[in-house]
């Protein structure tokens, strides 16, 4: 699965890549078509380099660090041209100058590199060999046209077409020939470079992203994660950052959550308003930037590699697929179960399962599917409103409406029965007394049951 | 020096524009790269996208080729790098691709023929001038049809000379006139520096900022709709129109009597399609028309001949036109 398949994810992780200061598209590309990484080794090597950049702008200047980014603004995607090479086509002008600017830009962002303690972090092939090659004169510059030091004949041409601009139309249809043989000649000088040019390509658009990850991570204040052996994660003042941006806009600080969960399932009550949907987007989005490598929106953080990733929001509908909301959630799930059949290592985030439907039938629907997914070799973090029993699952509970304001952390309860606040919040909105008044008259005259009968009758 | 290539050197841009194909555009670009001082000033030449003249494209005639001088710089499209006739070395290769490729950077190290179609928008035009300033630039030259296909548009240059002649009309009368409105909607002042700095990121739709300078946008889509109306605008003092300026509209707004003190605000004199007479209305009904950008018309150059072969008197028409516009007037072929 690659970046750009979940990058519109409701989990938020757009967010995330639109606050990258990623300098050249070609980086942008690269990072997108990335594969989401399921090997715990890869991972910690890939955090392993970001760190490199995180202590390198550390300890080193903004102005250094400036120069480095204004100098990958200049990393073009020249994919089309290093393809014709290695196909040993011939390339033209603007192609040769695209395979120059590009090994001088490798040459010199290794040497600012290495200059400052990075030498070998993110490996770029030396192409000293490219650049003599496309620059006889020696002069450094990232130019090119067919010079005279190519070939002593064109030399001599063009001095005559300075001198005979009458003659210029026959000189240059003679020059042009020879021009197209130190281009045959050069293609074929190049040809041996194809891969190691892709691959400077690649390092430099690495060493960009590796670069705005790390500033995001200084800026955001992300952390690096502990990679977890045995199947569990664990986070510690995790935050969700473009809710927590969304919240300082006015004026208001996200209250950070501690969680972990394990391979049994984990059931999250509470009252409307607590936040529980933002902590299922932020597990998910935190699993995400985990296995794309990078920093994780919390104090501290242990995650766990997972195989595949599910995250389901209930109001999501398929208005293009021509399915309601409850068909549309009933798919997504389904898709989980099946997964999880095939015995891969599966995190699914589940909000609020068959909320549109009956309270009767969907608190079945919901408690047939705990005890599904409990028997699997699954994470499942999954929030309710319905009174259910609970089985192997862990409960945690919102810990709620507490004087008149919010406390959005997570406190362990030994049951899953689910908290009863939706009127005292709903009153606490200001909502209409009329409604909410009549509200509670019901549950009152629901608490002797003989009367709500008499009633129905 | 020959007229007005030292007023050319005050500004650090120009472009060349033409009313109509055959007012000879391109005899004036040509007599200005001559006669530029390639010796002691840098010069660059690009043009304005395809050069608007779509025909180029539909009928696939060639546009004619501009000689460029040893040592110019030049912007152009990488389907004509490849066709050029002179040896050059490339310096630069833009992300932003045109209908004919992405636009290369190149420096003449031979003098040459080349076709030239450079970016194709206004915002990568100006990119390109200020990318320019990296080569130390003095002068940037810009072919600059004047087009309504064209997106971009030859005001963002500092100064400008304008190209008409017989082939925008062969009656002398129609022709000084036609043309004197032109220069009259190039000579538009600019408005304040506070509204330039607030409008001129805006691309699309009708704004209007009340009088306590808050912006506010109009839900019409643009002026061109028939049933624009102007609703809560009482405290209307600048009233800015995004893209093309037309009849309909600005005799709505002549006809509105809230409206009075209004300055009208338009991007440059090439969003502006009303025929003189609604214009002249306007303006002797006490109407302001501003724009954002605006060009120092340097100078008119005619061309007597129209493609029917029908020929104007030379003399008659310089001295009527530069009367009629107050500057000086050329006949560069007679001259």
């Amino acid at each position: 699965m690659q970046l750009k398949n979940v990058i519109d994810s409701p989990c938020g992780l757009r967010y995330m890549l639109d606050q990258l200061d990623l300098q050249s598209g070609f980086a942008r590309r690269w990072l997108l078509d990335s594969s989401m990484m399921t090997d715990a080794e890869y991972i910690r090597e890939s955090y392993g380099v970001l760190r490199c950049f995180t202590d390198f702008i550390e300890r080193e200047d903004k102005t250094y660090i400036d120069t480095l980014q204004f100098r990958l603004q200049g990393l073009k995607d020249i994919r089309t041209t290093i393809n014709n090479l290695s196909q040993k086509s011939i390339l033209d002008d603007i192609e040769l100058f695209e395979v120059k600017h590009l090994a001088i830009l490798a040459t010199d962002v290794n040497r600012l590199l290495q200059e400052h303690g990075m030498e070998g972090v993110v490996s770029i092939p030396a192409l000293d060999e490219v650049i003599s090659i496309l620059d006889p004169d020696g002069m450094k510059i990232a130019s090119f046209y067919i010079y005279d030091s190519y070939c002593a004949q064109l030399k001599d041409l063009r001095a005559a077409m300075r001198q005979h601009p009458d003659q210029q139309d026959d000189l240059m249809l003679q020059a042009s020939e020879l021009e197209e043989g130190v281009r045959r000649d050069l293609s074929q000088q190049l040809h041996p470079f194809a891969t190691a040019i892709e691959q400077a390509q690649i390092a430099l658009a690495r060493i960009d992203v590796n670069l705005a990850k790390a500033l995001q991570m200084r800026q955001m204040g992300l952390t690096f994660p502990e990679v977890s052996e045995d199947g569990t994660c664990r986070y510690q003042d995790m935050f969700h950052p473009q809710v927590k941006a969304a919240l300082a806009v006015h004026g208001r600080d996200f209250q950070p959550v501690n969680i972990g969960f394990g391979l049994l399932p984990t059931l999250i009550t509470g009252a409307n308003m607590g936040g529980k949907t933002v902590v299922l987007k932020t597990l998910t989005l935190c699993q995400l930037l985990f296995q794309f490598g990078f920093g994780i929106p919390a104090a501290q953080a242990r995650i766990a590699v997972k195989e595949e990733i599910y995250f389901c929001i209930g109001d999501e509908q398929s208005v293009e697929k021509g399915l309601s909301s409850f068909a549309a959630e009933m798919k997504n799930i389904d898709a989980v179960i099946k997964a999880s059949r095939e015995n891969k290592k599966i995190l699914a985030l589940i909000d609020e399962p068959a909320r549109t439907t009956n309270p009767t039938e969907g608190a079945a629907l919901v408690s047939a599917l705990l005890k599904v997914l409990a028997g699997r070799d699954m994470s499942l973090v999954m929030t309710t409103h319905y009174d259910i029993e609970p089985g192997d699952a862990r409960c945690l509970r919102v810990k709620g409406f507490e004087n008149g304001s919010m406390d959005y952390q997570l406190v362990e309860v030994q049951d899953g029965e689910v908290p009863h606040e939706a009127l005292n919040i709903a009153q606490s909105l200001g909502i209409d007394s009329e409604w909410i008044d009549m509200a509670r008259k019901q549950l009152n005259a629901a608490a002797m049951p003989p009367m709500v009968k008499k009633d129905k009758h | 020096m020959l007229p007005f290539i030292n007023d050319i050197l005050r500004y650090d841009s120009l472009s060349i524009v033409g009313l109509e194909k055959n007012t000879g555009k391109t005899e004036t670009l040509k007599y200005v790269l001559d006669r530029l001082p390639v010796h002691t000033k840098r010069i660059a030449v690009t043009s304005i996208g395809i050069d608007g003249e779509t025909t180029d494209q539909v009928t696939r005639t060639q546009k004619p080729e501009i000689v460029l001088r040893e040592g110019m710089y030049f912007g152009t499209s990488e389907t004509h790098y490849r066709q050029r006739r002179l040896v050059s070395e490339v310096i630069d290769v833009s992300d932003v691709t045109t209908s004919l490729g992405r636009v290369v950077t190149a420096r003449a190290v031979t003098g040459g023929k080349i076709l030239l179609s450079g970016p194709s928008s206004g915002s990568g035009l100006k990119h390109w001038m200020s990318e320019m300033q990296r080569y130390d630039i003095d002068l940037v030259v810009i072919d600059g049809a004047l087009s309504r296909m064209s997106l971009a548009s030859p005001a963002v240059s500092q100064s400008m000379i304008l190209a008409t002649g017989a082939a925008y009309s062969v009656n002398m009368n129609t022709l000084v006139s036609k043309t004197a409105h032109v220069v009259d909607l190039i000579n538009l002042e600019l408005t304040d520096d506070e509204n330039i700095a607030m409008l001129m990121p805006i691309e699309s739709g009708v704004w209007f900022i009340d009088k306590d300078r808050q912006l506010h946008g109009l839900d019409a889509i643009s002026s061109l709709s028939k049933d624009f109306h102007f609703q809560g605008m009482d405290c209307c003092e600048t009233l800015y129109v995004s893209g093309a300026l037309v009849d309909g509209f600005l005799e709505k707004v002549r006809m509105n009597k809230n409206l009075k003190q209004t300055e009208l605000v338009v991007r440059d004199f090439t969003k502006i399609f009303v025929s003189p007479q609604q214009f002249r209305l306007f303006i002797k009904g006490g109407g302001r028309i501003r724009v954002l950008q605006k060009s120092k018309l340097i100078a008119v150059t005619v061309n007597p001949t129209s493609p029917s072969g029908y020929v104007l008197d030379s003399d008659t028409l310089c001295n009527r036109l530069s009367e009629a516009i107050g500057l000086p007037v050329y006949d560069l072929l007679k001259n």
